[in-house]
Formats: C-alpha cells, structure tokens, sequence
C-alpha cells in the first residue's frame, strides 16, 4: 500500500503537539473532577445478608452490590469442591468446604490465625470494585475464578468516565486550535 | 565447515552527528553496548540460556504436575512471561524477544551450520562448495523463497487468533502448554530447513506477529546513524552479508528501516555494516507513524478484540462464559462454538467493520475542496487505524496487570518446586498465594487506558492533518473515530471499574 510515511505537515510547529496535549490534560482534569463529584450520593448504612455458592469456576451471586457503610453478612456453601474467598481490599480469606456447615476464615494481615465460623461480617468501609477471588486450588481454570463486591457510590467510574470525555474533547479541542493556528 | 576469521579491526562509528530528532544514539553514549552488539557470540550468548530454560519448561510441562499454577511451564510462560513481554520488553525494548528467543535455535543452527561463526563467500569464487551462495554468506537447506501471496502478516493474525481461541486450555493445562511451544520448536526448524533464514520469524510465528505491531510503539529502535552514508555505500553489508556478519536475518534492507516491525534486533547488521553505521536509539514513544496494509490494520483490530474478549472472560465474574471457553473440561461445545464464533466475529467483522464505516462517515463529513478529491478511503483506514496500535498495546498492559499482581506469588512457589514435586529448592516453595495490592488494580488499569487513548488520539490527529490539510477538515474527520475509540475505552471501564 500506499500511505505515505508520516510526516508533520508543512510548517507546523512541533511546539504546538506540547499545547494540544496541555488541552488535552486540562479538559481531562476537569472532566474527571466533574465526574467524581456527579458520581452519586452515599446511602444510609444498613444490614445485607448473601448467601455465597462457590462452584467451578464462579460464584452465585457473581456481582454483589452494596453501599458504603453497609454491614455485610456473608454466609457460604460449595457445590462441588473446596473453594476459597478472598475479597480483595477487605482482609478476607474463606475457605469454603462442601460439606460442612462451617468455614475457615483467615484474615491475611494476620497469618497462622484459623477461625471456624458459619457467618462472616464485616463493613464495607471502602468504595469503589473489590473482586473476590478463590484462594484454593480448585481445578483447571482456578486463577480466574472470581466475582466483584461493588461498593457504592463507586465514584471512580464516573470520574474514570468523565476523564475519557475530557481527554476525547480535549484532543479534538486541540486538533481545532492547530487547525486555526495553521491558517492563521 | 571453517567460518572466515575476523581479520579486519572493527569499523569505527561513523563521525556524529546526524542522530535523527528526537533520538538518542545509545551506541556513541554507551560504546560498551556497540561492542557488545559486535561480539559474534553475542546472539547465542544469550539465547543459550533462554534455550536451557525453555527446554526445562517443557520438561516440566511433560513430566510435572498437571495443576497450572503449580508448574513452572504455566506460571513462568504464562504469567511472568507475558507480563514482562507485553509491559516491558515491547514498549520499551521493542523486539528484544526475538534477539533472545529460542524457537529458530535448531533450525538456524541446520541452515548456518555454525552457532557463532559466518560463512562468508569471497564474491569472486561464488560457484562451487556445499549449500547456497545468497550474498556473499553460504547457507544449507533447501533455501526456498517465501511465496509472495503469503508475504505479509495474514497467516500471523489468522495463526495467533485460533490459538488465542483455545487460551482456555493452554493457559491452565502443562501439557497444552508443551504441546503449543513444541510445535513451535519443530514448526520453526521445519521452515528453516525449507525456506531461506528468518522467513519462519518474519511471515509465521504466531508471536511475532503481534511484536511487530506493538513494536512500533518502542523506544528503542536499530537505525542507520547516518543515511548518507547508507546511499553512498556500495558494499552494503547489512543486506548481503560480509566476514563478520549475516545478510540480514529477516530480509530487511537495514539501510532503509523507517519502522520496527519486522526487525527482530539480531545485531547482525551492527556487524556486517563495514562503517559502523547502525546504531540503536533510544526514541519517544510511537514514533513508527503508520500501518502499510490491511494486514497490520487487522493484526491491531485483532490484538485489541482479544483484549477485550479476555477482560470479559478471564477478570469477569461471568462463570458461564470460562465454561464456554473451558471445552475439555465441561465439554459444553454449543457454548464453546458460540464463543469461539463471536470472538472470530469481533476481530474479523465486527469492530473493522464498524472502524470502516467510522472512518467513511468522518471522510464523508471532511469533504473535498472544490477541485479536489478527498484521499482514498484505504489511506484513510489505515492512518486512522494506526491510534489501534497505543490503545491495543496499553489495553493489553491494563489486562495483563491484575494478573501479575493477583498471580505473582506463584512465581515464588514454582521457582522452588518447578515440577509440583514437592521440593523446595530455595525455600519458597511454601509461600503463601498473596495478591499484591490487588485493590489498586481498578487505578491503574484506568490511568494505563487513558494512557493510551491519549497517544491513539495524537496518533489520529496527526494522521488528520496529514490528511486532510486544513483545521476543520481535520476535525470533522477525524471526530467519529475519536468519539469511536473513546467509546471503545468506555468498554474496557465498564468491565474494569463499572
């Protein structure tokens, strides 16, 4: 083929490319603060019960949805092997066996420390989306064994969100001020 | 068998300098690494060790445990490998992979019969001995030509996405494993034997297609350091070979290299230049500006659907989904075709098809001057599918990050225990499985993403301009493939932090 190897147009000022990508940052910085403070109230707190199936290779429920402050009891059962539970950013590790009524439940911060329980609670204090993975080799596809705890107002997709409109904006901004440069 | 000796001392660098902008000669600033590029042994110095491991992951794959994550086949290849490759090597390195990768070792070796020397022919005696004269270096084998149908990237991105349709299996299963690297092995010493040097590299392997796209975001690229002495040259010793190196390897004109893609960094050309005039620089960012056809175009549309494609099935929640690409283990073959079928679809039909009529709707509202006609809408296509090449390789970096952060530790454990044995050779066979800050996982994917929306839009911007001149052309040209690949990042959000 036949494009031909890319060169700046005739007379354009590098220079210029340093501007456009200051537009292009500005645009994304406020984009994103609009976004972050658009991205949803927080809810009053209150008490929510799941009750978690692990089975090869996935969890029922596969997305759980809660609110900052939320007071979350999890109970747990397996439907074909020993499974684990790890939340990520919560300090969680279950391990979850198929025929008993009780689960192991560790918490990473504090290694060697097993507690059998038949309930795990705790508050969701962070916002935002903490997957939870299983932590016991259950077969083939056990690294990718997970689900995702939402904990609302999950503000970083918002925000996330406006940055990409801001920086699309942004780059497009810049390519009509260049534009304008060129002729002037 | 004999190699000529080095007689001749070791051209000096030609005087600087004509470093191009923006470049940094890392020969003259660092003139240890000129001489280590000289060296002949240089290339099986460190692929000899690569070979040794490689050999060992499939020893382990063979004869160790069958659970992915406890056998150093899987989680070194698959884990720590690819990690490296895609996150470090390539963006920085470029093709760095293919100066030390084990795959053509044997065949190489059969049609050099030499691992370090060169075979070169004095020019006037060309006639007689055993093998094949092709400039003045002497290789065995058949030494066919590459039929020129099949000279391009096509049999790569068609070979990498029907692997990639069974990641399900050689990601979690040793022998799988074994079996897609030793097909590798035999496939590459095949083709060498049949087809003259790096022909297996350059038109079929499965990795080296996608390296060669992202390649071009690099940082670090071989270039002449002065193209006038390229023109005035008319030995040219980096295309046909000399006493102290090969032709060049991957039947590239090393004088004439714009972009990346297809130089596999083997050094060669470094040796066999008799000015010392190839050099290594260090570059910004994306600096190779184009795709020259539909193939590269596609190995991007490729590269960016299974991004996306993995991102659902392998950090969803969606069980269903890994028991659709799980087919030896559930069995499940409507689901698995119904995967397999939108995945092909995805990357083949769907979001090209979708890309071209994007860009003819921006071409459309572009426009041409009276008396003008707008540029053809291939040009269009495939400069406006060069941003494809930041956003795929950064989406690949955002996808590839949890995984290292989550799996890491595993490293630790199968560094001690390679076979799932039960040894513990270093004492961390027994570490426990400790993701590493997995909660940042969401940040940086989303900073890695916008990452490369920004240079995919710069990208297309700049091709904007050189394409149709003029402000507001420009724009309302290229604004429906910005909002396109913006939506295309608002996707991989969704999935990652939504």
């Amino acid at each position: 083929m036949s494009a031909a190897p890319l060169q700046p147009p005739a007379g354009e000022d590098p220079e210029r490319h340093g501007y456009a990508a200051l537009v292009s940052l500005g645009c994304l910085l406020v984009f994103g603060g609009v976004g972050f403070a658009a991205g949803g109230a927080s809810q009053p707190p209150r008490t929510r019960s799941i009750h978690v199936v692990a089975h090869q290779y996935g969890y029922e429920p596969q997305v759980i949805h809660v609110n900052r402050g939320d007071t979350v009891r999890l109970t747990f059962s397996s439907s074909d092997v020993t499974h684990g539970f790890y939340l990520e950013g919560y300090d969680l590790d279950v391990t979850i066996h198929p025929l008993l009524p009780t689960v192991d439940l560790r918490h990473p911060s504090q290694p060697g420390k097993v507690e059998q329980v038949k309930e795990v609670t705790f508050t969701a204090s962070r916002e935002g989306k903490f997957r939870f993975r299983c932590s016991h080799t259950c077969g083939f596809l056990h690294p990718f064994m997970l689900g995702e705890l939402i904990v609302g107002p999950n503000r970083l997709l918002p925000a996330s969100m406006g940055m990409l409109l801001g920086l699309v904006l942004g780059g497009l901004l810049g390519l009509a001020i260049q534009g304008r440069r060129s002729k002037a | 068998m004999s190699a000529l000796p080095h007689a001749a001392p070791a051209p000096q660098p030609t005087p600087g300098p004509k470093v191009r902008s923006g470049r940094i000669d890392l020969f003259l600033r660092f003139p240890r690494l000129r001489w280590l590029a000289e060296r002949r042994w240089f290339q099986f110095a460190v692929v000899l060790p690569n070979l040794g491991l490689f050999l060992l992951f499939l020893s382990a794959g063979l004869f160790g445990t069958p659970v992915g994550n406890r056998n150093i086949i899987i989680v070194f290849v698959w884990i720590l490998w690819w990690f490296l490759l895609i996150s470090a090597l390539v963006p920085f390195t470029s093709r760095i992979w293919c100066t030390v990768c084990p795959f053509p070792f044997f065949g190489e070796w059969a049609q050099r019969r030499a691992l370090v020397q060169v075979r070169a022919v004095d020019p006037k005696k060309k006639k007689g001995g055993p093998g094949v004269v092709i400039g003045r270096n002497r290789y065995f084998g058949k030494n066919l030509k590459w039929p020129k149908a099949l000279s391009n990237i096509w049999l790569q991105n068609i070979g990498f996405l029907a692997l990639c349709t069974f990641s399900a299996l050689f990601l979690t299963r040793p022998i799988v494993s074994v079996i897609v690297l030793g097909s590798l092995f035999v496939i590459a010493t095949v083709l060498h034997l049949v087809y003259r040097q790096r022909t297996f590299c350059s038109y079929v392997c499965p990795v080296s297609g996608f390296l060669s796209l992202f390649s071009m975001a690099s940082m670090t690229e071989v270039r002449p350091r002065d193209l006038d002495v390229c023109q005035t040259c008319t030995d040219k010793g980096c295309l046909a070979g000399s006493d102290k190196g090969w032709g060049c390897p991957w039947l590239i004109y090393p004088s004439k290299l714009e972009r990346n893609n297809y130089c596999g960094l083997c050094m060669e050309c470094v040796k066999a230049c008799p000015h010392g005039n190839m050099t290594v620089n260090l570059r910004p960012f994306l600096s190779d500006g184009w795709l020259k056809g539909y193939d590269e175009s596609y190995k991007a549309f490729i590269m960016l659907s299974l991004a996306l494609a993995y991102s659902v099935i392998y950090l969803g929640p969606w069980a269903f989904l890994k028991d659709w690409a799980n087919i030896a283990e559930k069995h499940d073959w409507a689901g698995f075709f119904t995967y397999a079928g939108a995945l092909w679809a995805l990357a083949l039909v769907v979001l090209p098809g979708t890309y071209y009529l994007v860009v003819r709707l921006g071409r459309s509202l572009a426009g041409a001057p009276a008396g003008t006609t707008a540029p053809p809408t291939k040009d269009v296509f495939l400069g406006f599918a060069h941003p494809l090449v930041p956003l795929g390789l950064l989406a690949w970096v955002a996808f590839s990050f949890p995984l290292m952060l989550v799996n890491g530790s595993y490293i630790l454990q199968v560094l001690s225990d390679p076979f799932g044995w039960g040894w513990d050779l270093f004492h961390t066979a027994h570490v426990a499985w400790t993701p590493v800050v997995p909660w940042w996982t969401p940040y940086i994917q989303v900073a890695l993403l916008l990452t490369g929306l920004f240079f995919a839009l710069r990208s297309g911007a700049r091709h904007a301009r050189r394409l149709f001149p003029g402000g507001a052309r420009a724009l309302r040209a290229f604004a429906p493939v910005a909002l396109l690949l913006g939506g295309i990042v608002a996707g991989f959000f969704t999935l990652y932090v939504g």
